[in-house]
């Protein structure tokens, strides 16, 4: 190094041959020496660490938060890196699946925009700095005993943190705590305040039902209990379920729920409470309230039917419906002596989420915060707008924001603080029915993080003990005797804290509340609701969630605001037009989307939009909604007025065509159970046995295969985002969207084959055709057969001529039309960190190359190397899918159709089995069960009269 | 044919100025020898235009290799775009000059001799071109020798079955054929060059290319042969090209394209193009070298008659395919010709039938089939209508088939056009550059047939 400093400074004029020639050496003596050790001592890799294989995938139970409560997860790290989340079979709101927000966890990990170090408004300062300044303001408050003192969060359920807070609140008693979520479930605690006089979680029992109404509840919808309903539900959906769950549904937008049932009644949401009456009355024998004649015919059928399933009949009220109403539920329930259980609620919030933020803002207004704390939550963006707090936060003199993203609440903090993610971090959770388990951390911090539980240590002023200490230190109070050590290794192991669910509280009998007929809204009312993808705006900055599609729009990258069909006539609004609603001084400007089953005099939007600091994903996509909600009424907002501007957008959809007219029914069968029963199949059951004139192929090994489930597809999309983050499918943002594209190699194609009834969803992946038309076209042989039956694309060889997908008659390839994973990624999903979630065991994709499903070729061949290690083929339900282990209702079976005694073969025995497009001839390994639905003869009777 | 008597052959196809040897040598050659006499300025100004558009062809494929094949309009399900209904209109556009050459070589046609030399210049650059769009438009185009079965250390050779490998086999071949019967047809006439060239270069120039031609008996003999072997190789060629490019869409599964009529249909097509191509072409040939003594109203109007009968077998090719459709019974056939007449490309179907189909029954009439300014407008309407016919093809499959959930509709970009409306420029550029080196008309062939008339 010190020989290059020696040379002359070559000046231009200065350089002849020799000087060019001396220049080079050095600049080759330069390069050769920079490959040196480094002058630290460095320690050699020698002895593994036990049971680290290198690049051999390991699993670590772990816990997910949503909305407050636990998801278990088992993550997969490779070499130190998560990359992939599953469920956790032991963990009730997991039972081995994921939802979509679990899946698209990892990606959050490695969100490029997170928070990496702690700031002030101008600077970027040290975690000592941040001590210093907050150890001083501990002083001032501890003078006035926290007076000046508010935390705000999220819900809390993880005990540790409970036991912190509940610890500061102690040491600071006039300090006060509010927690809130912005998708509340206020209105269902509020109800069993009413029915019972105590504040308690009502747990339904699905699996144990026969007939559920729902009364605009969403159990298979996204939320923290989707997995453990939507479990439930299927195991009452299958053709063996004895007695097969018949769902009824009244709701005023679509949700999956009412994709899910056999009747759905599309209700404007202040008639409900009307229906709800009816059927009260129906039941009890007393006058009805005055009703339309479909709607009073739809509640005697279900009054009917319920009372005749005493026992195994629920009612469900969703959260977006009155206490009363609730309250009312409760009633019918305990009449019905229903399947629910009740217990106390999980999280120590006493008070009830509006009322926590009605505190907070008096609390503001009259000046007594001095010192506020906003540990992961995001009041600015997700209140309601009524309360002002987005300006009142900033005029705290000493704010701190501790958040995954520097989000618009830390744009109004002095303190901006990253938080670590979940699998950086130690904590516990418990889930929605209170049993608890541990949050383990698959990874150091990527950036300068800490957790809500070091930043309530530092609030607490002792010398504070890591997370992973005091989690042990609440686990360990709560034991006495035994090993904690060995108890506490098994926990993590387990991923489930044993024997920790919430206690069944006897309630005795609920009062029956008084509710009133209610009048519809004249005007136009506004409903809201939680985002599929997004939540409560929570993820808005998560790629894979902003690509995931809604699952009845198949909208990605933003929303619309939902019309009925009848409400767009009236208006003179044409689908997708950009229209203007407004309530007081709030207004929303979105495309309409007008759609069949939305009840009339209601339009709908999701939350979770219109963020303006959540990173490069999400910033401006969709419009935010919060701004129009209000205290009073956070779901409903009566008498809004709507304006078209006659401007029409291209809406990025991944799919465009909904309706299946005709003989297209035949693309996704749907049977009665009484036609099952009377012999009837699906049209294309009997594809094997058609005449070809090729010699059939005999797979002597593994004959690998899928058979799907359209009964149990609920319509969640888990599958396609467990694939994304298994498969490593790039994200192409809403540009290449709007243009036709997308590179999901899994896609839910939702279709309408009787405008009637509800929708139906069926999960596409590739077909693996025996007979592929993709690969006689190829010119290149690139998309080739396996001795086992896959149809393999050979990324290597391919040189995009996409005849395969041309030929392809389900289009289920994937081109890379740009380097969507190689170099021209959609905003910053180029860096580093995301190409730490990448699975090793999958290629990563080039330009111009043509993709699609693999059955997950990587996880077979995982499999067989287990099976080569003890001479042993490969055991039925050794390989599962990423698809697959991530459905939360088990509608996706994968496995060895060459062995007698599999799951798939029995499933391919079923008599409403079938082949998508089998009359062609292809021969897909990829086969569906037709769906099943149970409609009650006397609503059909109904319908023909 | 009528019973009035028909004018001497000799009339029907030369006019007086042209009927001796000598001028047509001196009508032809002139341009090419005596420059300074010969006013350029048309030439210049197209000229100018071809190669701004040739520029503009250049920028395109800069930007689409360095960029991706994203760029054009392409999507998910119509995987399939503008560049191969260009690529097809090209090959078709291709097809004519040889039909021309052989074809009515073989059938005694003798009024092709003046136009048969630019028809063949239109085939070799046609052909040329669309070679050029299904590179262009695969993913990763500089991998695109690998349908070639070159020796390679993985021993991986091309996939025969695909019918884009034999496509590849017949685009090379029609390309090799081309140059070599192109070039052995103008031998004769460089000679010609050669012997009146007054100046050092062009009479080396043209000497060098003319292989030492003599014009002696044995010459002609040998060359006679050899031209009336390869004619005959021709026919057989170009009706295997076109039916291999119909193959390109028949040899698969897909609704509209799985058809036993697509290779003579394509054929048909290829050549009703190419004819509509070479009546423009001989337009402006006929202008630009004043060479109406050799070129008369009555070429134009046997090559109406020509493109009449050639669109009524377009029409009873749709006919046929509508039929096929419906008698299939296929749900996705039939939806898919319910989705050609209602469906989001209607329009463009609909002034396909129009240029194809209905526009050129106006050939029925002498009258227009006489006036050039009919024939030609007409001509030009035909190959848009067979442009449109090859985009149709490509985006009706793909955008309906099977499954309703996929359907989608292609926007074409920027790009597309740009590459589509440059290469036009390229072609024209090409075709000048030619017409300034090389005689437009066979001299020999045009002396030949004046010779056989006038001693009938």
């Amino acid at each position: 190094m010190s020989q290059v400093k020696q040379h002359p400074p070559a000046s231009p004029s200065a350089l002849n041959r020799r000087a060019a020639l001396k220049l080079l050496g050095s600049g080759l003596a330069l390069t050769l020496s920079s490959c040196g050790r480094p002058h630290e001592e460095i320690v050699p890799y020698v002895e593994m660490p036990e049971g680290l294989v290198p690049g051999v995938p390991m699993k670590f139970a772990t816990t997910l938060a949503l909305a407050g409560y636990g998801r278990g997860a088992l993550a997969i790290s490779v070499d130190g890196r998560p990359i992939k989340i599953e469920g956790n079979p032991r963990h009730p709101a997991s039972l081995g699946a994921t939802d979509v927000f679990a899946e698209a966890e990892i990606m959050s990990l490695y969100d490029p925009d997170r928070a990496k170090a702690p700031r002030t408004k101008d600077d970027v300062v040290t975690w000592d700095a941040f001590a210093q300044a907050l150890f001083a303001q501990m002083q001032q408050e501890k003078a006035r005993h926290g007076a000046g003192l508010r935390i705000v969060t999220g819900r809390i359920t993880s005990p540790t943190l409970l036991r912190q807070i509940n610890a500061l609140l102690t040491q600071y008693p006039e300090a006060r705590w509010y927690s809130y979520e912005p998708i509340s479930d206020d209105a269902a605690f509020d109800g069993s305040m009413l029915a019972y006089g105590r504040r308690l979680a009502a747990l339904p029992r699905l699996a144990d039902a026969a007939v559920v109404l729902s009364l605009d509840a969403d159990p298979l919808g996204a939320g923290p209990r989707q997995i453990a309903d939507a479990r439930a539900f299927s195991q009452r959906r299958t053709r063996q379920a004895q007695p097969f769950l018949r769902l009824y549904t009244v709701e005023p937008e679509w949700t999956l729920t009412g994709a899910n049932s056999d009747h759905r009644l599309a209700l404007h949401p202040d008639l409900i409470r009307n229906f709800a009456l009816a059927v009260t009355a129906q039941m009890q024998g007393e006058n009805a309230p005055d009703l339309p004649d479909p709607v009073a015919h739809f509640a005697k059928i279900c009054a009917d039917d319920l009372k005749a399933n005493k026992s195994k009949a629920l009612v469900l009220v969703g959260r977006r419906q009155p206490p009363e109403l609730h309250a009312l539920g409760h009633w019918l329930n305990a009449q019905l002596n229903a399947p629910v259980d009740f217990i106390a609620p999980a999280d120590g919030n006493p008070l009830g989420d509006a009322q926590a933020l009605q505190t907070l803002s008096r609390d503001l207004d009259d000046g007594r915060v001095e010192t506020l704390a906003i540990v992961g939550a995001n009041p600015v963006y997700d209140t309601p707008a009524d309360l002002g707090l987005a300006h009142k936060i900033g005029k705290v003199a000493f704010s701190v924001h501790l958040g995954l993203h520097e989000n618009e609440t830390a744009d109004q903090c002095s303190w901006r603080l990253p938080m670590s993610h979940t699998l950086e971090s130690w904590s516990d959770l418990r889930a929605f029915d209170g049993t608890a388990s541990i949050v383990q951390p698959l990874i150091l911090p990527l950036y300068d993080s800490r957790q809500a539980h070091d930043l309530l240590g530092l609030m607490a002023g002792t010398i504070a003990p890591s997370a992973y200490d005091l989690v042990r230190q609440t686990w360990q109070a709560q034991r006495s005797g035994g090993d904690f050590d060995t108890w506490w290794k098994q926990t993590l192991h387990d991923g489930v804290v044993a024997n920790s669910a919430a206690a069944r509280v006897a309630t005795g009998a609920p009062k029956r509340p008084d509710v009133k007929p209610a009048q519809a809204a004249r005007g136009l009312s506004l409903l809201l609701g939680a985002d599929p993808s997004v939540w409560d705006g929570r993820f808005a900055n998560n790629a894979w969630l902003q690509e995931c599609p809604h699952p009845f729009t198949k909208e990605v990258w933003g929303h619309g605001i939902y019309l009925s069909p009848g409400d767009a006539r009236r208006l003179n609004i044409a689908d997708r037009e950009t229209i203007e609603v407004w309530h007081d001084s709030a207004s929303l400007r979105a495309p309409a989307r007008v759609r069949e089953g939305q009840a009339d005099g209601v339009i709908a939007v999701e939350l979770g939009y219109g963020r303006t600091r959540a990173g490069a994903i999400g910033n401006g996509i969709g419009v935010n909604a919060y701004p129009l909600r209000t205290t009073a009424s956070p779901w409903l907002i009566s008498d809004v007025s709507l304006r078209g501007t006659g401007e029409i957008r291209n809406v990025p959809l991944l799919q465009h065509n909904f309706d299946l007219e005709g003989d297209g029914k035949d693309l996704y069968p749907v049977l009665t159970l009484a036609e099952l029963a009377q012999g009837k199949q699906p049209p294309d059951h009997d594809y094997e046995n058609r005449p070809t004139l090729y010699a059939k192929v005999n797979y002597d090994s593994y004959a690998w295969a899928m058979v799907i489930d359209t009964s149990l597809c609920i319509g969640c999309n888990a599958c396609v985002v467990a694939c994304q983050a298994e498969n490593n499918v790039p994200v192409i943002g809403p540009e290449e969207v709007a243009m036709g594209r997308d590179m999901h190699w899994l896609r839910v194609d939702r279709y309408v084959p009787d405008p009637e009834r509800p929708p139906g969803f069926q999960p596409v992946p590739c077909m693996h055709c025996e007979q592929a038309p993709c690969e006689p076209v190829c010119p290149v042989a690139a998309s080739v057969h396996d001795g086992e039956g896959l149809n393999a694309q050979v990324y290597n060889r391919c040189i995009g001529t996409r005849f395969c997908q041309s030929n392809c008659p389900y289009k289920v390839r994937r081109f890379n039309w740009f380097g969507y994973a190689d170099g021209q990624e959609y905003a910053d999903l180029g860096a580093d960190s995301v190409r730490a979630s990448h699975n090793p065991d999958v290629t990563v994709r080039g330009r111009g190359v043509m993709e699609k499903c693999t059955y997950c070729i990587q996880r077979i061949n995982r499999a067989r190397h287990h099976a080569e290690i003890v001479d042993q083929p490969i055991p039925d339900g050794a390989v599962v899918t990423a698809c697959q282990a991530a459905c939360p209702t088990r509608a996706i079976t994968f496995g060895n159709r060459n062995s007698k005694a599999s799951a798939i073969t029995a499933l391919r025995r079923e008599p409403h089995h079938y082949a998508l497009l089998g009359h062609l001839g292809t021969r897909p390994r990829t086969t569906y069960l037709a769906r099943l639905r149970n409609p009650n003869p006397a609503m059909q009777e109904k319908a023909q009269a | 044919m009528s019973l009035q008597a028909e004018p001497p052959e000799i009339e029907r196809w030369t006019e007086p100025p042209g009927r001796s040897y000598l001028a047509i040598s001196e009508l032809v050659a002139a341009p090419l020898l005596e420059r300074r006499q010969w006013r350029w300025r048309a030439w210049w100004i197209a000229f100018g235009i071809a190669s701004g558009l040739t520029l503009i062809m250049a920028i395109c494929m800069s930007w689409l290799f360095a960029t991706g094949v994203g760029i054009f309009g392409n999507n998910t399900t119509i995987v399939w775009g503008l560049p191969i209904a260009d690529y097809v209109w090209w090959i078709g556009i291709g097809n004519a000059g040889t039909l021309i050459s052989s074809m009515l070589l073989l059938m005694r046609q003798r009024w092709r001799a003046s136009i048969n030399r630019f028809a063949e210049a239109m085939t070799l650059f046609a052909a040329t071109i669309a070679g050029l769009f299904p590179i262009m438009h695969l993913g990763r185009p500089e991998y695109f020798y690998w349908l070639l079965p070159y020796p390679n250390t993985m021993v991986v050779w091309p996939q025969w079955r695909s019918a884009l490998i034999w496509d590849f086999w017949a685009i090379s071949s029609y390309i090799l054929f081309s140059i070599l019967f192109w070039y052995v047809g103008l031998i004769p006439d460089l000679a010609t060059l050669r012997d009146r060239a007054k100046t050092a270069f062009p009479r080396s120039f043209y000497g060098a290319l003319a292989l030492g031609w003599r014009g002696s008996a044995r010459h002609w003999y040998f060359y006679e042969h050899y031209h009336l072997t390869m004619a005959c190789l021709a026919v057989p060629l170009v009706v295997s090209l076109h039916s291999v490019v119909g193959m390109d869409f028949a040899a698969s599964l897909m609704p509209g394209w799985q058809e036993s009529i697509f290779p003579p249909y394509f054929v048909v097509g290829a050549m009703y193009s190419g004819f509509a191509m070479v009546v423009l072409l001989t337009a402006l040939v006929r202008w630009g070298f004043n060479l109406q003594p050799l070129i008369t109203a009555e070429h134009f109007n046997v090559m109406a008659k020509i493109m009449l009968a050639a669109s009524i077998i377009m029409g009873l090719s749709y006919l046929t395919e509508w039929f096929a459709a419906w008698y299939h019974g296929e749900r996705a056939e039939r939806w898919l010709v319910g989705f050609e007449f209602t469906g989001g490309y209607a329009p463009v179907y609909w002034c396909m039938l129009l240029f194809n189909c209905i526009v050129p029954q106006l050939f029925w009439f002498v009258r227009i089939r006489c006036s050039i300014v009919a024939v030609v407008v007409i001509a030009i309407l035909i190959n848009v209508g067979m442009w449109l016919e090859r985009i149709e093809i490509v985006w009706n499959t793909l955008s309906h088939d099977f499954l309703p959930s996929m359907w989608r509709i292609f926007i074409p970009t920027f790009w597309d056009w740009a590459l589509l409306f440059s290469s036009l420029g390229f072609f024209g550029f090409l075709y000048l550059l030619l017409a300034r080196i090389f005689p437009m008309v066979s001299m020999h062939e045009t002396r030949r047939l004046i010779y056989e008339e006038s001693h009938q």
